[in-house]
């Protein structure tokens, strides 16, 4: 996908990060990385991951904590 | 096969006199020596008619309150003197009345003949000859002569008022019984008609003695279905005559699915009357419904299937067969190509459920992957994310009827009377009864001028700051000892329920602390906040304004969670009420046209769902979500996503951020367009397949309040299928066998695999009318009313709901916050209504500006105005209006070309991309010209309209393959 793709899946994770909440960031990661799970298509889940193993350097602290759960729920479905 | 269910065959084809009376008080009387118990407080009329017995009247009709004025309905009463009006007398206990007898006879003879004395006796030629209750009536007392000529002072030359496009009043045939007076009053709320004058010069007359049209008139028609006469006339029925057969249909209009009758002359629509018997509108409509189903037979339909290559070639006329040939060998070529998630489908939220349901089939099943997707997308999605994470169902709680025991209505992000008029109408008549009315919306909107209305509160909020007012009455509630403690420890999850209560309880939430944010002053709040909670029963009624923000889904459960705080839910009068814009967004989001979602919304990645879809679908179904709109779009840019099959949507026009949209359609090599005209979407297609409109199909609708309708086909398709019906062919094309002979056989499957949908079947509906889902096992009727007992999550789930203000803000550069809305008398795109006269009410969209931020840009009234966002700029006409705060403009997206949606962004709502329609940070300022995108537009516009005009004229399309599958 192109830069403005990516751009826009960034800015969804990190909005969805923004909003969802919970007693701890480690929670609040939890959290979104189920919705992430369940709402997204495969290949934006891919994207965002391969976006992290680059450094996703606009990833917020939550977001990337999310993307790396998302990762293992991932690995074990 | 045309599936009539006939009106005149059922209860509510008699007209029994006066409204009926609910006590459950029964009185015992005779009438005529006939013995009958009705409810007390019912009229003598009234259970005559019951009886079987009719008595002679004018000037009642038993949607209205009787007025007693034409004293036909005179009867005797044992025991009383003289000859009480039956129609305002009621019964007693051991009562014996009279009906008919010589002196009663006599009585009736002389006031007919007073009354025909004074009214053309031109009936032959009369439009409304044969549907006349005077001419009924002087048949039913047996008037022979007229002693009294016209000689006398009369009204036979009185005017005509031809204002209205959809009705005449001819003052020369009037009686003056007032019934269309009442009809304005009671039934629509909108009190523009009065009788002028007394005595013998006694007038209707509408407003202040105006035309119809300018008068405050909405145009519903009330009046005109109440008159007993040919005053007011609907003028198809001048013109075409009385029609002789009906079908009780559902108009395709808005959310609230009223029912109507389709009167008919043949294959011909003569009117449309709202249907008694319609559980949603109890005999009630708007003037979209009622009047503007002239596009149905307007010149523009797309009469026959066409294809191109590209879309800078004319269109070619080819045959059905052709067309679905040329898009499934496209399809499955490009699926080749770019691989199996390269397709994608979007559902409509105007067709019907069994349509829908065969889309998003096609899609999974033929197609392979999950991409489908619907426009409920951009406007409800934030209601099945928020409401079930909450509540644990999509959908609201409430019947209509309802509100009817509401003591306080409070309405947020909402305009019922324009945007679901006959609800907005039933709203005023509680109001009227004196419920309290809280209206939480940037814009004054109409309800709050109620006629004779109870207490109004309006929280004039400004655009996206709607969670940080809900925290604010919450905190309120909770603060004040306002909860129902008993309701939240009894049907609540307490977990959640202490985490939200400490949060909400935080300074911070207090509407001191977020006047700042909201502008709305601290005490108005507290106030508007007790006046919910206080009461027995307070219901809320939200719509766009509230889910069309990067909240939305927040602000959903925001929602949830103060009627829930507040135990009010679970009964008649209070709960949680989405209003659905389009007739079928409910039936859409039901029917699994989301990516994740499969019917009933249950996810695609359970198992167990997906082995009870495949066993029956006889294919393996995807575990993943597909992509949602703006996801498809992003992919079309990015070269990954090509081919969309788009079954009555308008995405280029209805989807935020026009320029990008027309990218991503422009990218596609394959667009297959389904629709009933050449839609702005359709512009970008290679097939462009008829559609057909809603007389034209059998199947149902889903309301706003669950409630599954009938859709009967009145007429054959223009083009010879019912979408459906194409739908399915598109599948055998691709190799995915669908043999459905019929939408009822459709509603059988869904009923199979949806546990909410268990009992529903055409034979039901026919019994009952309508049914209100869940209809399964537990629930054989359906659920007028939901989470009685408990959730379908078994406790309620309180969301902490942090507010986090939208990165939509205003700058310098954009100093002004643009909202979007839409009025009474268009509907959505505007491609049904603008082809009809409704446009008469409103030919182009205008910009609302407040006269300070006029002033301070030198702008006037009717000037070229242009606005610019950081995506886009259009050009529209001003109207000066204090309607809106200062700061906040306003705007609708009826007409294509005024552009509103170039200038709105691509901000959506953080869990379901719902787009931030209500919130675009703008700069207004006085231009001369329209804008380029506009310029650009009426060049495409102009061109793809030639493309069509010549459509099968040009030869130097190529030729495509041979068929065969
Ligand atoms: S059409 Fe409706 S609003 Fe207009 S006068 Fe008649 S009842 Fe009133
Ligand atoms: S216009 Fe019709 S309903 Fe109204 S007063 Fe005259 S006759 Fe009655
Ligand atoms: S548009 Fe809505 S309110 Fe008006 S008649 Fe149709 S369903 Fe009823
Ligand atoms: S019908 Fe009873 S007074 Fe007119």
């Amino acid at each position: 996908m192109s830069g403005q793709g990516l751009e826009q899946l960034v800015k969804m994770v990190n909005q969805i990060s923004a909003n969802m909440h919970g007693a701890t960031d480690e929670q609040a990661a939890e959290k979104v990385a189920t919705h992430l799970q369940k709402f997204w298509a495969r290949s934006m889940k891919a994207q965002i991951l391969a976006y992290a193993d680059d450094g996703g350097e606009d990833l917020t602290p939550i977001s990337r904590q999310a993307v790396e759960k998302l990762r293992e729920v991932r690995a074990a479905g | 096969m045309l599936n009539y269910y006939d009106p005149r065959k059922d209860a509510f084809s008699r007209d029994l006199g006066t409204p009926a009376r609910l006590s459950e008080q029964q009185v015992a009387l005779t009438i005529d020596g006939l013995e009958i118990s009705v409810p007390e407080g019912t009229s003598v009329m009234r259970a005559a008619a019951l009886a079987g017995i009719t008595i002679p009247k004018l000037c009642a009709t038993d949607n209205l309150e009787a007025f007693g004025s034409c004293r036909l309905c005179a009867v005797q009463i044992e025991g009383r003197r003289g000859y009480p009006a039956s129609c305002t007398t009621p019964v007693a206990e051991g009562m014996a009345v009279t009906t008919q007898n010589g002196k009663l006879a006599k009585l009736r003879r002389n006031i007919m003949e007073l009354y025909i004395s004074d009214h053309p006796l031109d009936c032959l030629t009369c439009p409304a000859n044969g549907d006349c209750e005077l001419q009924d009536m002087a048949g039913a007392v047996g008037l022979r002569e007229v002693r009294y000529g016209f000689e006398g002072a009369n009204h036979l030359d009185a005017p005509t008022d031809d204002s209205n496009p959809y009705f005449s009043f001819d003052a020369s045939k009037c009686i003056v019984c007032s019934r269309c007076v009442r009809a304005c009053e009671e039934v629509q709320g909108t009190f523009a008609l009065t009788i002028d004058g007394r005595g013998f010069d006694s007038k209707v007359a509408a407003g202040q003695d105006e035309d119809f049209m300018d008068s405050e008139c909405v145009s519903c028609g009330a009046c005109v279905q109440a008159c007993p006469t040919s005053t007011l006339m609907e003028k198809s029925v001048i013109d075409q005559g009385v029609p002789e057969h009906s079908v009780v249909t559902t108009c395709a209009y808005c959310g609230v699915g009223c029912s109507f009758k389709a009167e008919m002359k043949g294959d011909q629509l003569v009117r449309m009357v709202p249907y008694k018997g319609g559980d949603a509108n109890h005999g009630h409509s708007c003037v979209k419904g009622r009047f503007a189903f002239g596009y149905a037979t307007h010149k523009d339909r797309i009469k026959t299937p066409m294809i191109r290559d590209s879309i800078d070639e004319p269109w070619r006329e080819v045959s059905w067969e052709e067309a679905i040939q040329f898009s499934a060998r496209r399809l499955k070529e490009i699926q080749a190509r770019y691989g199996r998630e390269s397709i994608g489908g979007i559902t409509s939220s105007r067709c019907t459920n069994e349509e829908t349901y065969l889309v998003q089939k096609l899609i999974r099943a033929a197609f392979g992957n999950n991409n489908t997707d619907t426009c409920a997308r951009v406007c409800h999605s934030p209601t099945g994310f928020g409401l079930k994470t909450t509540l644990g169902e999509s959908a609201g709680t409430q019947t209509f009827d309802s509100v009817m025991k509401a003591d306080t209505i409070l309405v947020i992000g909402a305009n019922p009377t324009d945007a679901h008029p006959v609800f907005g109408s039933q709203m005023r008549r509680r109001l009227r009864q004196g419920a309290t009315l809280i209206v939480a919306d940037p814009r004054r909107i109409d309800l709050l001028k109620t006629p004779h209305g109870g207490r109004m509160l309006h929280l004039p909020l400004r655009p996206g700051t709607n969670v940080a007012l809900i925290n604010s009455l919450a905190h309120v509630v909770v603060s004040e000892g306002l909860e129902d403690q008993a309701f939240i420890d009894a049907r609540c999850e307490s977990g959640a329920y202490q985490a939200w209560r400490a949060f909400i309880l935080e300074e911070r939430n207090s509407p001191e602390a977020l006047e700042a944010v909201t502008g709305v002053p601290a005490d108005k709040v507290r106030e508007a906040a007790r006046a919910y909670a206080e009461v027995h029963n307070g219901a809320i009624y939200y719509g766009l304004g509230v889910t069309e923000h990067s909240q939305g889904s927040t602000m959903v459960m925001g929602i949830a969670n103060l009627a829930m705080a507040t135990g009010n839910i679970g009964r008649e009068g209070v709960g949680v009420n989405p209003l659905r814009g389009q007739n079928n967004v409910q039936g859409s989001c039901d029917m699994g046209s989301f990516p994740h979602e499969l019917p009933g919304y249950q996810h695609v990645a359970d198992p167990a769902v997906r082995d009870r879809f495949e066993a029956v679908w006889k294919v393996k179904i995807d575990d993943e979500p597909g992509l949602r709109i703006p996801n498809m779009f992003d992919s079309a840019i990015a070269g990954t996503f090509k081919a969309l099959y788009v079954q009555g949507e308008d995405i280029a026009q209805s989807d935020p951020n026009t320029q990008h949209v027309q990218a991503a359609l422009t990218s596609l090599d394959c667009l297959i367009v389904q629709d009933i005209f050449l839609n702005e979407t359709a512009k970008y297609a290679h097939v462009l397949l008829p559609g057909s409109t809603f007389l034209e199909k059998n199947g149902t609708f889903t309301n706003a309040e669950r409630r599954i309708n009938r859709v009967r086909k009145v007429m054959p398709p223009v083009a010879g299928k019912e979408d459906w019906e194409v739908t399915q062919d598109l599948a055998n094309a691709l190799g995915y066998p669908m043999n459905y002979s019929h939408p009822s056989e459709i509603m059988d499957e869904i009923a199979l695999l949806t546990p909410t949908f268990t009992g529903v079947s055409y034979a039901k509906l026919e019994e009952h009318g309508s049914i209100q889902w869940p209809c399964n096992e537990s629930h054989p009727d359906g659920t007028p009313t939901m989470h009685e007992v408990d959730f379908p999550i078994g406790k309620g789930h309180f969301a902490v709901t942090e507010y986090v203000p939208t990165e939509e803000r205003t700058t310098r550069r954009f100093p002004l916050l643009l909202t979007t809305g839409r009025i009474l008398s268009q509907y959505n795109v505007g491609a049904q209504t603008r082809r009809t006269a409704n446009s008469q009410w409103h030919d182009e969209d205008v910009l609302e500006i407040h006269p300070s931020d006029a002033e301070l840009r030198g702008i006037r009234d009717g000037d070229w105005l242009g606005v610019s966002s950081r995506v886009g700029h259009t050009v529209l006409r001003c109207r000066i209006s204090d309607r809106m705060q200062p700061g906040v403009v306003y705007t609708t997206f009826h007409h294509p070309g005024s552009g509103a949606n170039v200038i709105t962004t691509d901000s959506s709502d953080w869990a379901t991309n719902c787009p931030e329609y209500k919130v675009t940070a703008v700069q207004v300022e006085k231009v001369s010209q329209p804008s380029q995108w506009q310029q650009h537009f009426q060049d495409f516009d102009r061109r793809q309209k030639d493309y069509l005009e010549n459509a099968g004229a040009d030869a130097t399309v190529n030729e495509p393959a041979p068929m065969g599958k």
